[in-house]
């Protein structure tokens, strides 16, 4: 229960920097929170509270943790770490042009 | 198990790689290299067809290659039927011309340029040929992550702002698509399409509509409907014209092919029938189409306004297949086609014409058509196409659409329609009487400077020019096009077959 209630809490935390903050790098960090919650709320609902999914042999299925999500999350953080790299990159470049982090000055978020 | 599936990803992907290795030799060889590629990835295809030419025509064709020799469900497995293939053929008949209208096009960093294009190509057949739901979406984060820097690719402060918005954008839309395979996982324990689709149906009805809405809200935001269309325009009017033609024409596509994918095969369209969302859909895609449309009206930027005009007709797409009628689906998908060779046609012309404006803008292409009238007739012929005038393509799949709307008494969407083709009329009469008015042009060298690439016109003009004829072909022999897509349709409405022969075979 506690870690749906985090979920929630990390990723609406997420959603308001992307919403409200005027600065570009603080709505990446918001972005980032978002996915980490997911990632986070994932790893915990699939915890069945069992042994490390290594096998040696010795165990049988059941007594195992399932790996799928473990190796989805990995994928996800790798996806995760070089869009925002790639996102960061930008604002840099943007910086170079106009010399501030503001969203504003590419027209926000909801306008065109 | 089928060798040719693999290539089919496998070629561009390699071409990407190899594309700096030659770089480092001999850069005259890398547009060879990169045409060689691009005509053997649609020799592939012409040989799957050719191949399986008896099952295309009775719809039955379906072949499969599993990765790494793992039968599904374990493993990540490919699969082309024919909604795979319609799209397939769609999509790498217009990157092959893309690619040789680049040429002449792009005269700056080009190896950046292909190498992230062929990267965007494997990536969108990857999301088409994988019957993956995780795989599915590693690509769909990869379509993203390589458009946007060729969004930015003329490295001036629009470009930047808007690969900024799109690539926010993008992630946001990817989180979404991400809750709902996360959803789908825990629920289901299995991440292939074909065992997704055979329980999806014993789930609570509240989390079947929850991981639709999850799905549902990420393909919106990736394809610009009404609520996030804020980054379309920006988008595809800072990229270089045969970026903004593949944003508008082939990777919105792909966004469509996942919708259908995803909502008939996967989840079921019943899900959605049943609890009256395919009715919110409806409205919401109409009202987008209305909404772009509008927005093209007061645009006075000729690029934005083609973009614009994207939106308008991506709606009435999502709207009319979401009517789920067999005519309404075949038409929808017409519409896909030739929304493809049009905007295309439109943008790679623009293209061409933008070179001799000082500026994007409407006013300032004054003249134009004196210059370049061949062109300029071709983006005459594919606007007509876009307003929905005979024989071009765009008059059949509007008919059909106005039809299969009117079938299943939806007057107010057939109204809509009718309504984005009379204003698609008026904002493209207003670019082309602005070409046409007889002011002198200044020399073409000077306005040269203003823009960032340069330009070996033949090439260009005349890939425009095939597109543009592609359009009046197809208008012609429209049937030839319509009636392959009866077998899309059976695929899109038997989703037990599909499971049959994904987890059969």
């Amino acid at each position: 229960m506690i870690n749906n209630f985090v979920f929630v809490v990390l990723f609406l935390l997420g959603f308001y920097a992307i919403l409200v903050k005027k600065n570009l790098i603080k709505m990446v960090i918001g972005l980032n929170i978002m996915e980490g919650s997911i990632f986070f709320w994932f790893i915990t609902l699939t915890d069945r509270g069992k042994m490390i999914p290594i096998v040696n042999g010795t165990q049988v299925a059941s007594q195992l943790n399932d790996p799928v999500p473990q190796a989805l999350i990995l994928t996800g953080i790798v996806i995760g770490a070089s869009t925002s790299a790639f996102l960061l990159t930008l604002i840099i470049e943007l910086d170079k042009f106009t010399s501030s982090t503001n969203p504003d000055q590419i027209g926000g978020m909801i306008e065109d | 198990m089928n060798v040719a599936l693999i290539l089919l990803i496998v070629i561009p992907l390699g071409t990407a790689i190899l594309i700096p290795l030659i770089d480092i030799f001999h850069k005259e060889v890398r547009k060879y290299l990169v045409v060689f590629s691009a005509f053997l990835e649609f020799i592939i295809l012409l040989y799957i067809v050719v191949n399986n030419f008896s099952k295309i025509t009775n719809g039955s064709i379906f072949l499969t290659y599993n990765l790494g020799g793992w039968l599904p469900p374990l493993g990540i497995n490919l699969t082309l039927d024919m909604l795979s293939l319609y799209f397939v053929a769609l999509i790498s008949t217009a990157v092959l011309f893309l690619v040789i209208y680049s040429i002449g096009y792009i005269g700056h960093h080009e190896g950046k340029y292909y190498v992230l294009l062929f990267l965007m190509w494997a990536a969108m057949l990857g999301i088409i040929l994988t019957s993956d739901i995780f795989n599915f979406y590693v690509f769909l984060e990869l379509v993203l992550i390589t458009t946007a820097p060729l969004i930015a690719f003329k490295r001036n402060r629009e470009g930047t702002e808007a690969a900024i918005k799109y690539m926010f954008y993008g992630i946001l839309g990817g989180v979404f698509i991400f809750i709902g395979i996360i959803l789908i996982y825990f629920n289901l324990g299995t991440l292939n399409f074909a065992e997704i689709s055979a329980n999806f149906n014993m789930l609570p009805l509240n989390i079947q509509i929850l991981i639709s809405i999850f799905f549902l809200v990420g393909l919106f935001i990736k394809l610009g409907i009404f609520p996030f269309h804020f980054w379309v325009a920006k988008a595809q009017s800072a990229a270089p014209s045969p970026i903004s033609a593949l944003l508008s024409g082939v990777v919105e596509k792909i966004y469509i092919y996942a919708f259908l994918r995803l909502i008939w095969n996967v989840f079921g369209i019943n899900v959605l029938q049943d609890t009256g969302m395919s009715k919110i859909i409806i409205y919401v895609a109409l009202l987008s189409s209305i909404i772009g449309h509008v927005l093209a009206l007061y645009e006075d930027d000729l690029k934005r306004m083609l973009a614009y005009s994207t939106i308008g007709h991506l709606g009435i797409i999502i709207a009319i297949v979401t009517v789920n009628t067999k005519f309404a689906i075949m038409a929808g998908l017409l519409h896909v086609l030739s929304h493809l060779l049009m905007k295309i046609s439109l943008f790679t012309s623009a293209g061409f014409l933008l070179q001799f404006t000082p500026s994007h803008k409407l006013k300032d292409s004054r003249g134009v058509a004196h210059e370049n009238i061949s062109v300029f007739s071709g983006f005459i012929i594919a606007a007509a196409g876009m307003m929905g005038l005979p024989p071009m393509i765009g008059f059949f799949s509007k008919l059909f659409i106005v039809r299969s709307f009117i079938n299943s008494s939806f007057y107010f969407g057939a109204s809509l329609v009718v309504l984005g083709s009379i204003f698609s009329f008026i904002y493209y009469s207003r670019y082309i009487t602005y070409g046409f008015k007889k002011i002198s042009l200044g020399s073409p060298e000077e306005f040269r400077l203003i823009l960032s690439v340069l330009y070996r016109e033949k090439v260009v003009k005349n890939i425009a020019l095939l597109f543009v004829i592609a359009v009046v072909l197809s208008g012609i022999f429209y049937k030839t096009v319509f009636c392959p897509l009866e077998g899309v349709y059976n695929v899109l409405e038997n989703p037990s077959l599909y499971i049959d022969l994904i987890l059969g075979g």
